[in-house]
């Protein structure tokens, strides 16, 4: 006999399966509003990132309003983190008129997205980290804010072996896959030139999180400096287990390629003090636009804005205003409206270089600071140098069709 | 030389594993129960304990209170919730942990935010242990000597007492001991709670070695199944070996092999299967 | 009897067929239908293993991937033709089944499902370092989407009518096999081993042969993933993958084919609808989960057998509830 539950049971099944996904979609608007779409991993192991882009580009949507007299929305996209699920979703988003995207944090899907937005003749804009992105698999329809590998190294790697003159011997910790091994081999041609014995580099899995063995090897081959290229959590846990074997006052450590003002906060003054960090951004970037919007976020919400959140904010604001400029939202006239624009960003003036659809634009050595000088609960760390390095288009081997 | 240093790292590395799986290899041994939220009790132990210590609380208490609160929270789980699905094929046992297991690290999120966190290392024990060109903190000499203290406990627990010789009886026939007149369902819940507490104990533990993030169940409750596996399913002394053994191959890889130290430890357990019907010491 | 279960395979049949036409009627997006019968096909293999064999395989992820890497290369490299390349994937998914399930059926119980997690893992590991090969965490990129003779099957609709055909196909091919004497003995190997091999079955080739079939199967739609998307990317064949099917196998219940549909359906559409919603919708599948392990031990199909049972059709036994569904027995839940 059927009873009760197993009818709301069945019928709820039924509904939600049925019914959802055709009538109550949420936030997606009417076809007279402009709606951009932000595909960010909301849930899943980068969320914490999604969750500040999100609210970055909500800001900038809600601060400018309408464009073309038409009123701007955004959609979130949650990718979950798995590249599958990112191009089904901007897939769909396509097929529903959204033509212009901001985000992409993880290289996969950043990739694979941006095949898709090709195909689907829309504009792509993220901060996701592989080379290729604006290399080997750049493409028309897909730009790129964050500085990739070769830069984040000159501007990091460079500085401080000039800076310290004595620090002959470098180790290396690297990720063992495309992206680690694009920092590495930048690192690699510094050394060469620089006449730096690279003493030894250890690969190691992109889920690894015991670090004791290789920083073991690390302190066996007695290194002046220790160059630390994985990032995330990992970047992190190797961290806090090298500062756990006394590393930070036998030698220099850098971590060249770091999140930023949520990853100094889950690290804590005592294990950042006197480590060198690469990041894209900083909250203490002394530009006009980044100085505008601390100030706006501080009142807003109370907070300094981390990298996720500024670049979302930037990278949207960015395709907000070609499509002012180009007077449409349609992908190619977009895309030519940010071919070689030049304007006041988070770092300073920056470009859109035209011919890999690279954004131009600084990248920061920081050093962490002792909690006895902090300013104030952010104050983690100060800019030591900055700069903009990048290969052409040629060297990334960029062949835009 | 570097070998030997890997090796002291390795079983630093292994007691900590053994006290992460030994919970899950008496809860097999005992309830035939496949817990697949094994590793959210090792979560929540560490971000107890990362809580506590972030309110002012003193890091030994808060070691002593968080493994507490996860055995309590298990027991809760356990009377409420597993009890009912013991008699269920495995199928079921999988799917409810899996599904434990995933809100627990929601909740995690929800509560404490998606970044993570770090626990200091006391004060005592921050510093660096030097002898000649051997360098290795304090602190993970203190979990080392820490968990052998623990297991040397456990071990008289389990052969010394009323308690323990219940749950290796029961191992062997639940039935019989039903028979004796022991209320198996107190002793169900006790062994369950005693198992996640543990594995909650590892966790508060590994807070300051690993710092604190809500995905770091996952890797946890990999590692305990290879451990339990090669062990063998309800040996103690299985999961002791076997910790230790999985803990120095992974330190020794790192050297010999390191972007292999993570592969090695599933295809030893691969291979453990295959060649050991019941792991090293296992039964049933 | 017989004429029976002859019904109830039909009706199953026309079930699936009714789903891959209601689907563009009620979905907005061609992608996500096209995904729905591509898990659905993933699920009904798992469940091949898991109902009718009684082989709880976390390794389906691998031939799910695999499937994804051989479709995705010999489409890049080669210029064979579309049918060619998903043949090669259901091949690849073939082999590597065959050769996971003759080591992994050399232990019984949680010792197989944790060699079955060991090889998962392995093949991860292959996958991830052979980057030149598979494109390591970046994944296969620009998998081109080919013509079928004269259909062009670059709208997403289009696309799901090819994936429909093919679900359909597919979805007759293992009902045929489930039915057949294979299928049944598999059933007897499920429910007692040890008769079984007693009687005379060949026990273990007939679970080697289970796998290859589900490893086929599961590789063909690894590979119709590969050509959606785009992308062979390396979460195809991570752990999560195969847990993610296994979910879906067990939520729709493991008592017939077409409750896999029900089961890859529901997971797929509602996990799409809730992260929609919420980004902590996990906590929302972990409580489903949790839900229908205690109160939907048969799945879906279980529930809509209740629902079809109370409706006042005056028929005291309805097809559907005429012959019981395969359960594996009470006497599993205590030590396997």
């Amino acid at each position: 006999m059927l009873n009760r539950r197993d009818l709301l049971k069945l019928s709820s099944v039924a509904a939600s399966s049925l019914l959802l996904p055709t009538g109550l979609r949420p936030a997606f608007a009417a076809s007279e509003d402009i709606t951009i779409g932000a595909p960010l991993p909301m849930s899943g192991p980068f969320a914490a990132n999604g969750k500040f882009g999100s609210m970055g580009t909500a800001m900038i949507v809600e601060e400018v309003g309408k464009v073309l007299d038409r009123k701007l929305s955004y959609l979130e996209i949650d990718t979950e983190g798995k590249p599958a699920t990112a191009v089904r979703k901007v897939q769909e988003a396509i097929e529903r008129g959204v033509t212009l995207f901001s985000g992409g944090i993880l290289s996969s899907e950043a990739l694979a997205m941006g095949k898709e937005v090709a195909k689907g003749k829309g504009v792509f804009i993220t901060t996701a980290g592989a080379d290729e992105i604006t290399g080997s698999e750049c493409n028309k329809n897909t730009f790129r804010w964050s500085v990739p590998t070769f830069g984040a190294i000159e501007q990091t790697v460079r500085p401080l072996i000039e800076q310290l003159p004595n620090a002959k011997r470098w180790y290396t910790i690297t990720p063992q896959y495309v992206f680690g091994d694009g920092l590495l081999n930048a690192a690699k041609a510094i050394f060469k030139e620089k006449g730096i014995e690279h003493v030894g580099n250890s690969y190691h899995s992109l889920t690894e999180k015991e670090f004791s063995g290789y920083l073991t090897n690390a302190m066996a081959a007695k290194p002046d400096a220790l160059l630390i290229l994985n990032f995330g959590s990992q970047s992190s846990d190797t961290l806090r287990q090298a500062v756990s074997f006394g590393m930070k006052n036998r030698m220099t450590i850098l971590l060249a390629w770091a999140s930023g003002l949520e990853q100094f906060e889950a690290l804590g003054p005592e294990l950042m003090e006197g480590v060198y960090f690469g990041a894209q951004y900083w909250h203490g970037i002394d530009s006009p636009f980044n100085r505008e919007l601390v100030a706006k976020v501080q009142a807003k919400h109370k907070m300094n804005p981390n990298y996720a959140f500024a670049s979302a904010y930037l990278t949207t604001k960015i395709l907000i205003d070609a499509a002012a400029k180009a007077g449409s939202t349609e992908g190619p006239a977009v895309i030519q409206a940010m071919e070689g624009m030049k304007y006041a960003g988070l770092t300073g003036d920056e470009e859109i270089r035209a011919t890999d659809h690279q954004v131009i634009k600084n990248y920061y050595l920081l050093k962490g600071k002792a909690k006895s000088v902090m300013k104030d609960k952010d104050d983690y760390a100060d800019i030591i140098s900055f700069g903009k390095s990048f290969q052409s288009p040629e060297q990334a081997q960029c062949k835009m069709a | 030389m570097i070998y030997l240093f890997q090796l002291v790292n390795g079983i630093g590395l292994g007691m900590l594993y053994f006290l992460l799986a030994v919970g899950l290899s008496i809860i097999f041994g005992l309830l035939h129960f496949v817990n697949f939220a094994h590793g959210a009790f090792y979560l929540l132990g560490a971000y107890l304990v990362y809580d506590l210590t972030e309110r002012g609380l003193n890091f030994w208490a808060a070691l002593l209170v968080a493994p507490i609160i996860v055995a309590g929270l298990a027991a809760l789980t356990e009377s409420v919730l597993l009890r009912r699905i013991y008699h269920l094929p495995h199928t079921f046992h999988i799917l409810v942990t899996v599904g434990l297991a995933l809100m627990v690290q929601e909740l995690v999120i929800i509560l404490w935010g998606p970044v993570g966190g770090n626990v200091s290392t006391p004060g005592a024990l921050s510093g660096v242990l030097i002898l000649g060109d051997f360098i290795y903190p304090q602190y993970r000499l203190f979990v080392i000597g820490l968990t052998l203290v623990l297991a040397i406990g456990l071990w008289w627990l389990l052969e010394g007492t009323r308690l323990g010789a219940v749950v290796r009886a029961g191992s062997e026939s639940i039935d019989m001991v039903s028979l004796l007149g022991i209320d198996i369902v107190r002793v169900n819940t006790a062994v369950f709670a005693l198992g996640a507490g543990l594995a909650g104990l590892a966790g508060a533990l590994a807070a300051p070695i690993r710092g604190v993030e809500p995905f770091m169940g996952v890797e946890a409750l990999g590692i305990a199944f290879v451990v339990v596996v090669i062990g063998g399913m309800g040996s103690y002394t299985g999961a002791l070996i076997a910790g230790l053994l999985v803990g120095i191959v992974q330190s020794i890889m790192t050297t010999l092999w390191p972007e292999g130290a993570r592969l090695m430890i599933y295809l030893g357990m691969g291979l453990v299967i295959l060649t050991m019907p019941r792991g090293l010491l296992g039964r049933a | 009897m017989r004429a029976a279960i002859m019904n109830r395979a039909s009706l199953h049949f026309v079930l699936a067929a009714l789903v891959a036409i209601a689907l563009p009627l009620f979905m907005r997006s061609g992608t996500l239908a096209s995904e729905v019968l591509i898990f659905a096909m993933a699920a009904a293999a798992c469940n091949l293993l898991l109902g009718y064999t009684g082989l709880l395989s976390f390794g389906q992820g691998i031939f799910f991937g695999l499937g994804s890497y051989a479709a995705g290369l010999t489409l890049l490299h080669t210029s064979l033709p579309l049918g060619v390349a998903l043949v090669l994937a259901a091949i690849a998914g073939a082999v590597v089944a065959t050769g996971v399930g003759w080591l992994s059926i050399r232990r019984q119980g949680v010792y197989f499902v944790m060699l079955t997690l060991a090889f998962s893992q392995f093949f991860y590991f292959l996958a991830y370092t052979f980057k030149d090969i598979t494109g390591g965490d970046n994944g296969l990129l620009n998998i081109p989407r080919p013509a079928i003779g004269p259909f062009s099957l670059g709208g997403s609709w289009a696309y799901y009518a090819f994936v429909a055909v093919l679900f359909l196909l597919v979805f007759a091919a293992l009902q045929r096999v489930a039915s057949s004497t294979f299928g049944r003995t598999l059933l007897a190997v499920r429910d007692n081993e040890e008769r079984a091999r007693a009687i005379g079955f060949p026990v273990r080739n007939f679970k080697i042969t289970a796998f290859a079939i589900s490893g086929a199967v599961t590789g063909l739609a690894g590979a119709l993933h590969a050509l959606l998307i785009g992308v062979a990317p390396l979460s195809n064949i991570e752990y999560h993958m195969s847990e993610s099917i296994l979910i879906m196998t067990i939520i729709g219940g493991t008592g017939n084919l077409f409750a896999s549909v029900l089961g890859a359906g529901f997971y797929v559409i509602v996990s799409d609808l809730l992260s929609s919603i919420w980004p902590r919708w996990l906590l929302l599948l972990g409580g489903l989960l949790i839900v229908v392990a205690l109160f939907m031990q048969k799945g879906l199909w279980g529930l809509l057998e209740r629902l079809v049972e109370a409706l006042p059709m005056g028929r005291k036994s309805s097809i559907k509830s005429s012959i019981e569904s395969p359960i594996p027995p009470e006497s599993e839940g205590r030590g396997i």
